[in-house]
């Protein structure tokens, strides 16, 4: 699925989830410092939701995940758009291409676009200029970030799966995968 | 089919990063305050205000449980130290109390008419959300326009200086930290004339940095950092003279300049009641502040020591 096969139903599941977590990431999680620095969720989603429902369906969801903070929070507007509309292609990318099935491959996805957002956002940020000394603290608190937002990737992972799941479109790969692995149409299992 | 799908992907994220590089020029081309993308955020803050109060109502004792854990966590070393605090500061009462009365009897003698904290409305308003961001330090209260706040209000708590209203909606306004990137307040070391401007250090939100004061000035660990009651440039907030700020946490001598580590006093991570400093129409920080606004910036003009603006004495 890249784009053609979006249901109605999947749109408003993710429409839904973004609304949800970005309220709840300002409104909660953001109160709640973990080793000094504060989990991003909104990464994880980008990256979940394109991991799930492939590359165009990502960096739209990147693209309207990133507007939605910039305007709840006041932000220049389009920095975090530019930067989540990547996360989002990329981790489509990365499923229409390898479609990775280990257990731990949204842990790494999630490290993965949560350093991507926290370096890109600083990036964005001395691009523009800001007007401000910069710390070498400013490194440690992105690995800080990096490591907390991994903590909670699979849990992220498991919501995000469990909320998209029954409007994905039935995907012929994965059906021929569990297949296999139940012996159902395996070759092997005819003769 | 295959190459219709590729280019139809392409162009897709070419379209949103397109989208995304015009909001960001168009944003920057904008004066603050003003233009569309500016107002449509203000537009925003004025719809979803009403619901992230009715959330942040909802989701308080989750929060609370969170807070109870890391509170009780830092409740016994935090005692300690303020039990010294506590020792320093009564000896200064005593030895500053004597100075006051002389200081007011000058003051009455030169009829100085001072700015303080008197002269402003405090509104006082519950925060109800915060920013994950590293690089805004902002948080949402749920007083707004309706109840006087204005763009650029300075915002206390009970510690010191928190910082300024960002944006205000009728019903809500974001407040910039002065851990904020874009916020500088103009500033000086208790006790002394030394004046300079305190900023945030970007990715280290427990602390700031006084840059530009004078380099012969004489700064010592422990020192009060106190807000000057002047501004630097003309967005800049007009924040009442002797707020405290923070404290000196070490002391850097650069070429031509003294450079001040300081620890911000208010706990700006557990904000959960602030106060707004507004001011009524035709009041002295209302006159004063629009008098800074029509100036020419530090900039272009010859200006005072420092190159602040607007002075409103500060009384030393």
């Amino acid at each position: 699925m890249s784009g053609s096969g979006i249901s109605g139903s999947l749109l408003t599941r993710i429409a839904l989830l973004v609304v949800v977590v970005v309220f709840f990431q300002i409104g909660v999680v953001s109160e709640v410092p973990v080793f000094g620095v504060v989990v991003d969720l909104s990464p994880l989603v980008v990256a979940f939701v394109g991991l799930l429902c492939g590359s165009t369906v990502g960096a739209a969801t990147g693209f309207a995940v990133g507007l939605l903070v910039d305007l709840a929070l006041v932000q220049t507007l389009g920095v975090t758009s530019l930067i989540f509309t990547l996360i989002g292609y990329w981790c489509g990318r990365l499923r229409e291409l390898r479609d990775p099935q280990a257990t731990l491959t949204p842990l790494l996805v999630g490290a993965a676009a949560a350093a991507a957002a926290l370096v890109g956002y600083s990036l964005m940020e001395f691009l523009l200029g800001v007007d401000a000394p910069v710390s070498l603290e400013l490194l440690r608190q992105i690995l800080l970030g990096v490591v907390v937002d991994t903590i909670v990737a699979l849990p992220m992972w498991a919501i995000v799966r469990r909320s998209l799941e029954p409007g994905l479109p039935d995907d012929p790969r994965r059906r021929r995968r569990r297949a296999y692995t139940t012996g159902g149409l395996s070759p092997l299992s005819r003769a | 089919m295959y190459d219709k799908t590729v280019r139809r992907r392409r162009a897709v994220l070419a379209l949103l990063v397109v989208l995304s590089l015009i909001l960001l020029t168009a944003y920057f081309g904008e004066a603050p305050g003003g233009g569309g993308l500016h107002s449509m955020q203000r537009g925003f803050l004025t719809v979803v205000s009403p619901i992230q109060e009715g959330a942040n109502k909802a989701l308080k004792p989750v929060r609370d449980l969170f807070g109870w854990f890391g509170d009780t966590l830092h409740a016994k070393s935090q005692r300690n130290e303020l039990l010294k605090q506590n020792d320093k500061l009564r000896k200064e009462v005593v030895a500053e109390k004597a100075d006051e009365h002389g200081y007011h009897e000058l003051l009455a003698l030169y009829r100085l008419d001072q700015l303080s904290l008197n002269d402003y409305r405090p509104v006082t308003a519950t925060v109800v959300d915060k920013s994950p961001n590293l690089w805004y330090s902002t948080v949402w209260v749920d007083k707004g326009t309706s109840s006087g706040v204005q763009q650029n209000d300075p915002v206390i708590n009970e510690e010191g200086l928190v910082g300024k209203v960002a944006q205000a909606a009728p019903d809500g306004a974001v407040i910039d930290l002065i851990t904020d990137s874009e916020v500088g307040v103009s500033s000086r070391i208790n006790g002394t004339r030394a004046t300079g401007v305190v900023q945030p250090k970007v990715g280290d939100p427990n602390d700031l940095v006084l840059q530009y004061l004078p380099a012969n000035t004489s700064v010592s660990r422990g020192e009060y950092v106190v807000t000057s009651g002047t501004i630097s440039s003309p967005d800049d907030s007009l924040y009442p003279p002797g707020l405290l700020i923070g404290q000196v946490s070490s002391v850097d001598e650069e070429s031509g300049y003294t450079s001040v580590n300081v620890h911000p006093l208010a706990d700006l991570h557990n904000l959960n009641v602030v106060q707004v400093l507004t001011d009524a129409r035709g009041s002295k920080p209302a006159s004063l502040g629009s008098l800074a606004t029509s100036l020419p910036s530090s900039g272009q003009t010859g200006t005072g020591e420092n190159g602040q603006l607007a002075t409103t004495g500060t009384g030393e």
